[in-house]
């Protein structure tokens, strides 16, 4: 009865580990989405004046909601590739410094985000979702870090009551996702080879979608212009 | 099984299962308890047994607590649709003058929770349904039949399905902290660590920094507790209710949970009884407003300590809804009056919660102001004049204060004709602090003119009280105030009171020595 036990162990996990194996394989076996993401627009940004925690948040809160950088590249665009299921698990960081989201949109696997508060003053996560449960909770000052956990894929946009100004987005991706950098660029890594829909999304400007041919072991560049509302 | 445990973890098992179903026979459980043999096994048995049937009586207990959501339609389309809607979205046709704004049912989201999850259980609704929503305008609903309160809870459910699917999970309070001086320390520490006062106040007055910016889940403003009036907070003021709210959070507003994030669990305790101790139980309103009697003089300063000394006069103050510009939702709701008088001059101390201190930009913000309302000559047989300021043909006198023009004596003839009155004599001192006005009114006890009232003692003086919270808009008609109420000077204290109880009681022991000794000597 012990002999047949074990073995059964054995075998599980052997079977466990080539299944492991085979799956990172094959992911590792995509190849590369570049996504530009341009805006013809002016950026924009609202300013708003502080009138406590100064010395944390400064006298001045920038809203950015449009951020436009070189060769008019879109900043903060969440590019994801949702069929690209089996991504690998990334585990999302947002800080609360300065009173600022960093990063303002952050994109993940569904799973765990680290929520951390480098500010020494109290903040409060406030999540505004559907699909996974919304959460209100104080972040004292003693509190450097929280994990919490979002299972489902969707966008929740985060905020703080105590600092209103603070904006900060979460991109809950199925897929491979990654989030444009300061001249509208982002890379989705081990996107499985042949067609595969991916998708853009802006906070302000909305969503768009293109097909893409992916080739194993090669860049695929694409393109989105997004428009203003 | 679970009973079974609890039967063993904590015998006398009865008591528990007793509790959970008030409708059970409970006299037939204590004649069997009465009856239990003494050795262990056969206790276990009857434990066991009596589980069962107690578990029974539970079930039906829900049975009669899950309502018919059909019979609730019927009675939320008589009482609950007009604020609350036909669709139960919280748009009904009363809606526009209530703040905060009646619930929209259909996201299921519910401030007022006893559970661990966003589900509220069925005795949270049915409890607010009952009970009301201090400090809104939702009342008790007690006077409706149990069974319609329930119903009404089935009804409400089905406008949000989804959220209800989860079944409410109870949520577990740290072991409870009774106060004292030290979890009072504690609790400020705590208070202060984790910056209750960014919205809270300093004091818990509701004037944090961050008031301004506070909106709820529908993106409407709302203001946050003012923890020194515990009888307005929405979900009870019970050592429990407080540490819930605490703990939880209040959903759909900005108060976030606390329970993970204090340093230590019985922190959420000591916290709520450092928030029972930033204000009284209840407002204790008065129905008469006495002036004290001293022979000193009367300190002008606000923060003075004979003012702290004396008892104050609570008085609730309502929104002006009579003419237009209406106020449904003011902000001044208390004014805690103080008075004293000498041989010269009578004095008012005032006192209330203002979140900001405002002296107006003239065009979305006003200056704060208050007045004490007099008739302008008091005799007992004059009719008083229209409480609201008065009206065209009779006018009344006001002890006004307004931030940045200080203290004048006035003649109004309604809210919108206020004139000032020629060689007036008052004089006052104002404090701001941490969202509180205090005010010391003065003026001379005797006046001249037809315009002024002289204050006499033992005389029932008509009052009534006007504020204004610039900051929110308030000015003109739009104010709090108070109809009439009556105030009364003290007679003034004289030695009588020191000599007449002590003769009485020496000429009493003379009387009954007397007595005495004419019956021993009878003898």
């Amino acid at each position: 009865m012990r002999r047949t036990l074990t073995a059964g162990t054995a075998i599980a996990l052997v079977g466990g580990a080539a299944l492991w194996f085979v799956s990172t394989a094959g992911a590792q076996g995509g190849g590369t989405v570049e996504v530009e993401v341009k805006y013809n627009g002016a950026p924009v940004v609202e300013k708003l004046k502080v009138n406590k925690d100064t010395e944390k948040c400064g006298t001045e809160a920038m809203i950015e909601k449009v951020v436009v950088g070189g060769n008019k590249g879109l900043a903060y665009a969440v590019a994801s590739a949702p069929g690209a299921k089996g991504a690998t698990k990334t585990k999302a960081v947002i800080d609360q410094k300065g009173c600022r989201f960093i990063p303002h949109v952050v994109a993940m696997t569904p799973g765990e985000i680290e929520i951390k508060n480098s500010d020494d003053i109290l903040h409060n996560i406030h999540t505004y979702s559907t699909a996974n449960p919304s959460i209100n909770k104080a972040q004292p000052k003693f509190k450097k870090t929280m994990t919490e956990k979002f299972e489902k894929p969707e966008v929740i946009k985060v905020t703080c009551d105590v600092h209103s100004w603070m904006l900060g987005w979460v991109a809950v991706t199925p897929g491979v996702a990654a989030v444009t950098d300061k001249d509208g660029v982002a890379k989705l890594e081990n996107v499985p080879a042949g067609k595969q829909k991916i998708e853009v999304w802006h906070e302000t400007l909305g969503k768009q979608e293109k097909e893409v041919d992916v080739k194993a072991g090669a860049t695929t560049k694409v393109s989105f212009e997004m428009k203003g509302k | 099984m679970a009973h079974l445990l609890r039967c063993l973890l904590a015998p006398p098992c009865g008591v528990r299962g007793v509790r959970l179903s008030r409708r059970s026979s409970a006299p037939r459980i204590w004649t069997i308890l009465g009856a239990l043999p003494r050795p262990l096994p056969g206790l276990l048995i009857v434990c066991a047994s009596l589980a069962a049937s107690l578990s029974l009586a539970a079930d039906l207990g829900t049975a009669w607590a899950q309502g018919d959501a059909n019979a609730g339609k019927a009675v939320y389309e008589q009482k609950c649709l007009l604020c609350h809607g036909v669709k139960g979205d919280g748009n009904g046709a009363g809606a526009e003058h209530l703040a905060p704004r009646p619930r929209d049912f259909t996201k299921g989201l519910y401030k007022i929770r006893s559970s661990a999850n966003k589900t509220p259980s069925d005795q949270d609704l049915f409890r607010i349904i009952t009970e009301g929503m201090p400090g809104t305008s939702m009342p008790g609903w007690a006077v409706l039949p149990e069974k319609d309160r329930w119903n009404l809870v089935a009804y409400l459910k089905t406008f949000a399905p989804d959220a209800f699917k989860e079944p409410a999970k109870k949520l577990e309070l740290p072991k409870e902290v009774s106060s004292s001086a030290e979890s009072l320390k504690r609790g400020k520490e705590m208070f202060e660590a984790i910056e209750c006062h960014k919205c809270h106040g300093n004091e818990g007055r509701a004037d944090g920094p961050s008031r301004s910016e506070l909106k709820d889940e529908w993106g409407h403003p709302i203001p946050p507790a003012n923890l020194a009036k515990r009888w307005t907070f929405r979900g009870g003021a019970s050592r429990t209710e407080i540490a819930t709210r605490i703990a939880n959070g209040v959903l759909g507003t900005p108060m976030p949970a606390f329970l993970d994030s204090v340093e230590k669990p019985e922190d959420i305790w000591h916290l709520t009884n450092y928030i029972l101790s930033l204000g009284p139980a209840s407002p204790d309103y008065a129905t008469l407003l006495t002036v004290t009697s001293v022979t000193d003089a009367i300190p002008d300063d606000p923060n003075a300590e004979f003012w702290k000394k004396m008892a104050p006069n609570n008085v609730p103050l309502m929104g002006q809804v009579i003419i237009d510009p209406r106020n449904f939702n003011p902000v001044v709701d208390l004014v805690s009056m103080r008075a004293a008088y000498n041989d010269n001059e009578v004095a008012f101390h005032l006192t209330w919660d203002d979140p900001t201190e405002s002296k107006g930009d003239g065009k979305q913000t006003f200056p704060d102001a208050i007045s004490v309302q007099f008739p302008p000559q008091i005799t007992a047989a004059t009719e008083r004049p229209y409480f609201l300021m008065g009206d065209a043909n009779e006018a009344v006198y006001l002890l006004r204060w307004e931030q940045g023009k200080g203290v004048a004596e006035v003649t109004a003839n309604g809210p919108a004709k206020l004139a000032p009155i020629q060689g007036g004599e008052a004089t006052g001192k104002v404090v701001y602090d941490n969202g509180q006005y205090r005010l010391v009114i003065k003026r001379p006890l005797v006046a001249k003119g037809d315009t002024r009232p002289t204050f006499q003692p033992a005389v029932f003086t008509p009052v009534a009280i006007q504020a204004w919270d610039g900051g929110a808009g308030e000015t003109g008609p739009k104010m709090s105030l108070t109809s009439w109420y009556y105030l009364r000077l003290e007679e003034p204290q004289s030695n009588r009171r020191f000599i007449i109880p002590p003769v009485v009681a020496i000429l009493t022991l003379a009387a009954m020595i007397l007595v005495v000794r004419t019956a021993n000597r009878a003898r």
